[in-house]
């Protein structure tokens, strides 16, 4: 399908019909000055209010749109003495402004959901998923994202039904899918053709955007490196030293996808519920025996790189980082994909 | 879906952080890019300070004892039965029968209305928190030496700062957003980190220069350190001069404290001694940061004195990233302090024995005849159930018998109990004891200010509901007072608490709800126009001068002997949040630490051929624990080191109730045990 446009004015208009339709999600800027996703409501006041706080410009979202489907807390199913009964989220979705990485993330993350066993919970959340993306121009997280390095970024090449690049009072927008052409057709009142010259106006908005992002390391380098045999006990000693094992950097990553699973109880009924868990924690790897074949610091830092630059690639084909620099702008002590790379790749010590 | 911006409900260090609600279940916790302490990151605990509010077995109606089991009741009865006991109580025996534990973990107008209830409703001033059992010591030694009892400076000064001196602060556990502040100071900028720690501890491996001091001969090396200052001429003449009072005395008391003298005392070579003192004498900006390992003495006071002392001699004080800097263990500990839940003051520091002060809350509070005695502390009121001086206990959110030193001493006291009121998330050990216990609101289910560390009131906000009938602590309070027939305690809402607070409590007279928002004000923040106050005592201290206050050492009071010949420190974990009501119903937590442990240093271990992980029995003259040997050398030969989160093995069996004649605070740093393998 051709390039099209939309006036920035018309956006607001067109999350407004949206939402009727769709469970609608669009970064939302509150009071206290954060974006963060939230869900567009239906009913008209609210609505009005929520659409003046969409956020599409360059503002830090800390949390990966990976929370829509994988929460950081979910119920699977509760219990009885009777029966179980399962709690499957099933919503048609609208994701609305995330960014080129975290939709790589997002793809990331079905793939693992897919991979071996099929895990509805996830899979049951994503069934009916419309993405669009917004180009960044200028990198939300300016001391981290370093997408160009890795390829995810500042604009997406796949994986998107629709994706919006600031053109100045319009969006260009470009069609990823059928999903995405349908949606243009049904709201066409709101899109128009772009011109002719708009293609090439793309490509320059891209090549200032690329040149926008500050951090720069040698990702490829880093995955050879990582294939072979190299030492990097050093590196991964001084910064496992380094960390405070918040768990900070696996929450926000769009592309980790472990969780643990709990139940909550009370006389016979309960709840099974699973969160967020992170290969930093020692309980990640302790053995019942109380037996840790990860328990020295450094090994499980050694472990998320290499799950990250080295597993991940070899099993998918892709890097498990998809470079947006989350990682780091969420750490207390600074520790970061990015300097990690940069050290490898440079042996330039720099946390 | 809702995202909700909150406080922490944990350390002192307060970041913002977002709670996710989904269908009325908390799905989440995040933190705030903007906020200025969290900046986008979080702690561990904080990453999952969600999770125990989910928990089905939170407290959900009323439970009054009968026949030594519990059985449900409705609020009015449950109400009408507290009121009908303490009146009872108080008229036969007298209002200081009654008392009050108030509570770090709840919200500022939480603890206001506690004080109030004690104070206008039962008349007496036997109202406390846990604050008495960590920094009683701060508030009272440095309210006498600078005038105000609270961290000098703020949180984000700790990024500019050029040197650190850490004493008795585990601070990447405990505060563990200062913490990784000082990591990145250290490591990227080259500052200097001095830490004074009986253990090795995650800081100690960036130490410039780490002393591992005897445990409990703090007045020792801080003296020493002033030695060293004032005969190598490192003092600040013209600060002490211009700023500070009683330098002469101090001089006087310090030159006996050579650094040969100090090393007899301390263990802490004299070499070490020296080259820390003029480290942090000759840095300008020098931070003074120190916690539980300096406060938890008998000797507390005269601890927290000592460092007023050394600060003010190299002119530390009254400067951004400089100053005295005690790190605010529970979340609202600072706030419970500020508002006058303690034995001694009203709200900002108010002294109870002023009649003026006595005079203006009469007229607030629309009462007559509050009383002018000093009332009861924590751990004379928890003794005084005993010998029935207290005859009628109300806690909130508060669980001595974990927390409380002298496990044994803490259970005989709360069986002797009269009647007990315990109000509370969940059914914890204290709670088994009680006559009366009633469902609380967790920090997501109400409104309300906390205060961190650093001063900074700010808010926290309803996410959801409470469950079952649960009610918000200060809904609680002011249904007591009512039932009692006090008019007083009427209130919309927390915003019209933090009015009247506004009012009698001078630091806090700016701190009006919408001025709070988005990220809350500093204290003192006197009026509407006041932009709150980052740093204490520019230009001059809060009492004027800052006064020396010299003090000599003194010995804790139980060191080893023969037969119990290990010292024993204890304190917390990273993952654990001291009696482990909420961190042990949160999974990931509870899984990075789910059994008690005692640390051994390998030499002992070897002596007494105790293998890593295997069982021992640890014994104080107050009772025995047995746990599992952790075994490393993270702490020295002969001393020995418990977590106090564990009910399974409770650290405070073992520890002694031996107090701080002024602080009251006990000596949970040093006790003498002895170690046996199983």
């Amino acid at each position: 399908m051709k390039l099209k446009k939309i006036l920035q004015k018309d956006v607001e208009k067109l999350l407004g019909e949206a939402a009727k339709k769709w469970q609608t999600y669009v970064p939302s800027k509150n009071d206290e000055g954060d974006t963060l996703f939230a869900i567009l409501p239906k009913e008209k006041d609210e609505l009005e209010k929520a659409l003046q706080r969409v956020n599409l410009k360059d503002d830090w979202v800390a949390i990966s749109p990976k929370e829509i489907f994988f929460p950081q807390v979910e119920n699977m199913f509760s219990f009885d003495k009777e029966r179980i009964t399962e709690e499957i989220e099933t919503s048609k979705k609208l994701i609305f402004g995330i960014r080129p990485c975290d939709l790589k993330g997002v793809l990331f993350a079905d793939e693992f959901f897919k991979r071996n066993l099929e895990d509805i919970y996830y899979l049951s959340r994503i069934e009916d998923r419309l993405i669009v993306t917004i180009g960044c121009n200028t990198p939300p997280r300016k001391e981290a994202c370093f997408c160009t390095s890795a390829n995810t970024g500042p604009f997406a090449k796949e994986g998107f039904d629709l994706e919006l690049v600031d053109a100045g009072n319009y969006y260009l927008v470009e069609v990823g899918s059928v999903k995405g052409e349908e949606f243009i057709n049904l709201y066409s009142a709101f899109f128009e053709d772009a011109g002719d010259d708009e293609a090439e106006k793309l490509n320059s908005i891209e090549s200032d955007a690329k040149e926008a992002i500050n951090v720069k390391v040698d990702f490829d380098k880093a995955l050879e490196i990582m294939k072979g045999d190299k030492d990097l006990t050093e590196n991964y000693k001084r910064i496992g030293e380094r960390c405070i094992y918040c768990g900070g950097c696996v929450y926000t990553c769009p592309s980790c996808t472990c969780f643990n699973v709990f139940d909550d109880k009370l006389g016979d009924n309960g709840v099974r519920r699973r969160n967020w868990d992170t290969c930093v924690f020692r309980g990640y790897t302790r053995e019942a025996s109380g037996h840790n074949p990860r328990d020295e610091k450094w090994t499980r830092t050694a472990r998320r790189y290499e799950h990250k630059l080295k597993y991940d690639y070899s099993v998918t084909g892709t890097s498990g980082c998809i470079a947006c620099g989350r990682c780091l702008s969420s750490c207390p002590v600074n520790i970061g994909m990015s300097k990690f790379i940069e050290e490898i790749t440079t042996n330039k010590r720099n946390m | 879906m809702k995202k909700i911006l909150t406080t922490c409900i944990y350390c002192g260090c307060g970041c913002g952080l977002y709670l996710n609600e989904d269908r009325g279940l908390l799905t989440g916790a995040y933190p705030s890019v903007k906020h200025p302490v969290s900046k986008g990151g979080l702690c561990v605990k904080g990453w999952n300070c969600h999770e125990f509010v989910n928990k089905m077995d939170r407290l959900t109606h009323p439970l009054i004892k009968e026949n030594g089991k519990f059985r449900k009741a409705t609020w009015s009865e449950a109400i009408e039965l507290i009121a009908k006991k303490f009146k009872a109580i108080s008229s036969e025996s007298g209002p200081d029968s009654l008392a009050f534990l108030s509570s770090a973990k709840t919200t500022n107008e939480e603890n206001y209305l506690m004080m109030k209830l004690a104070r206008a409703v039962f008349k007496t001033n036997n109202v406390d928190h846990c604050a008495r059992l960590c920094h009683a010591s701060t508030v009272a030694g440095l309210a006498a030496t600078f005038g105000s009892g609270a961290m000098t400076n703020s949180i984000n000064e700790f990024e500019e700062a050029d040197c650190f001196l850490i004493t008795g602060s585990d601070t990447t556990s405990q505060h563990p957003l200062i913490g990784s502040r000082i990591i990145n100071s250290v490591i990227d900028r080259g500052a200097k980190l001095l830490i004074v720690d009986p253990r090795k501890i995650e800081l100690s491996k960036y130490a410039t220069v780490h002393a591992q001091q005897k445990n409990g001969t703090d007045v020792a090396w801080i003296n020493g350190m002033m030695h060293v200052i004032i005969s190598e001429g490192l003092e600040d003449r013209a600060y002490i001069e211009e700023r500070t009072e009683g330098f002469e005395e101090l001089k006087e008391l310090v030159k006996d404290y050579t650094p040969e003298y100090v090393e007899q005392i301390t263990t802490i070579p004299k070499n070490k001694l020296i080259e820390a003192a003029r480290i942090y004498a000759t840095t300008k900006k020098a931070m003074l940061v120190y916690s539980m390992g300096i406060t938890q003495h008998t000797t507390g006071v005269d601890n927290v004195k000592s460092l007023a002392n050394l600060a003010m001699l190299t002119g530390h004080v009254g400067f951004l990233s400089t100053g005295v800097n005690p790190l605010r263990g529970q979340n609202n500990v600072q706030g419970a302090c500020d508002l006058g839940a303690l034995a001694n003051v009203y709200s900002g520091y108010q002294k109870v024995t002023d009649a003026d002060k006595r005079e203006k809350f009469e007229k607030a509070w629309g009462v007559e005849g509050l009383p002018g005695n000093i009332g009861l502390t924590v751990t004379e009121i928890i003794s005084a159930l005993a010998n029935k001086k207290v005859r009628g206990l109300y806690i909130v959110g508060e669980n001595p018998m974990i927390s409380d030193p002298d496990q044994n001493h803490v259970r005989e006291c709360l069986e002797k109990g009269e009647f007990i009121v315990v109000q509370d998330l969940f059914m914890t050990e204290t709670a088994c004891f009680a006559d009366v216990v009633l469902p609380g609101a967790s920090f997501a289910e109400k409104d309300g200010t906390f205060t961190n560390t650093e001063r900074r009131c700010e808010r926290i906000r309803k996410v959801i509901d409470p469950p079952g009938e649960a009610k918000a602590d200060w809904e609680i309070l002011c249904d007591v007072a009512r039932a009692c027939g006090y008019k007083g305690m009427d209130y919309k809402d927390p915003s019209g608490i933090m009015e009247e607070i506004r009012v009698v409590t001078p630091i806090y007279g700016g701190m009006k709800y919408d001025r709070l928002e988005p990220h809350g004000l500093q204290w003192p923040c006197l009026d509407e126009n006041h932009p709150g106050t980052p740093y204490l005592h520019k230009d001059k201290f809060a009492k004027g001068k800052g006064s020396f206050m010299p003090r000599p050492y003194k010995e804790p009071v139980e060191f080893p002997d023969e037969e119990f010949n290990f010292i024993l420190s204890t304190g917390r974990v990273y993952w654990h949040w001291h009696t482990r009501t909420l961190t042990g119903r949160t999974t990931t937590l509870e899984r990075e630490s789910p059994v008690p442990y005692v640390e051994i240093n390998s030499e002992d271990a070897k002596e007494l051929s105790i293998r890593n992980r295997a069982r021992v029995k640890v014994t104080s003259r107050r009772g025995s624990i047995e746990l599992v040997a952790d075994i490393s050398d993270k702490v020295v030969k002969g001393s020995c080191f418990i977590p106090f989160h564990f009910r399974e093995a409770a650290a405070n069996v073992l520890t002694i109730n031996a107090v701080d004649p002024i602080a009251k605070i006990p000596e949970y740093k040093v006790c003498a045990v002895k170690v046996e393998k199983l």
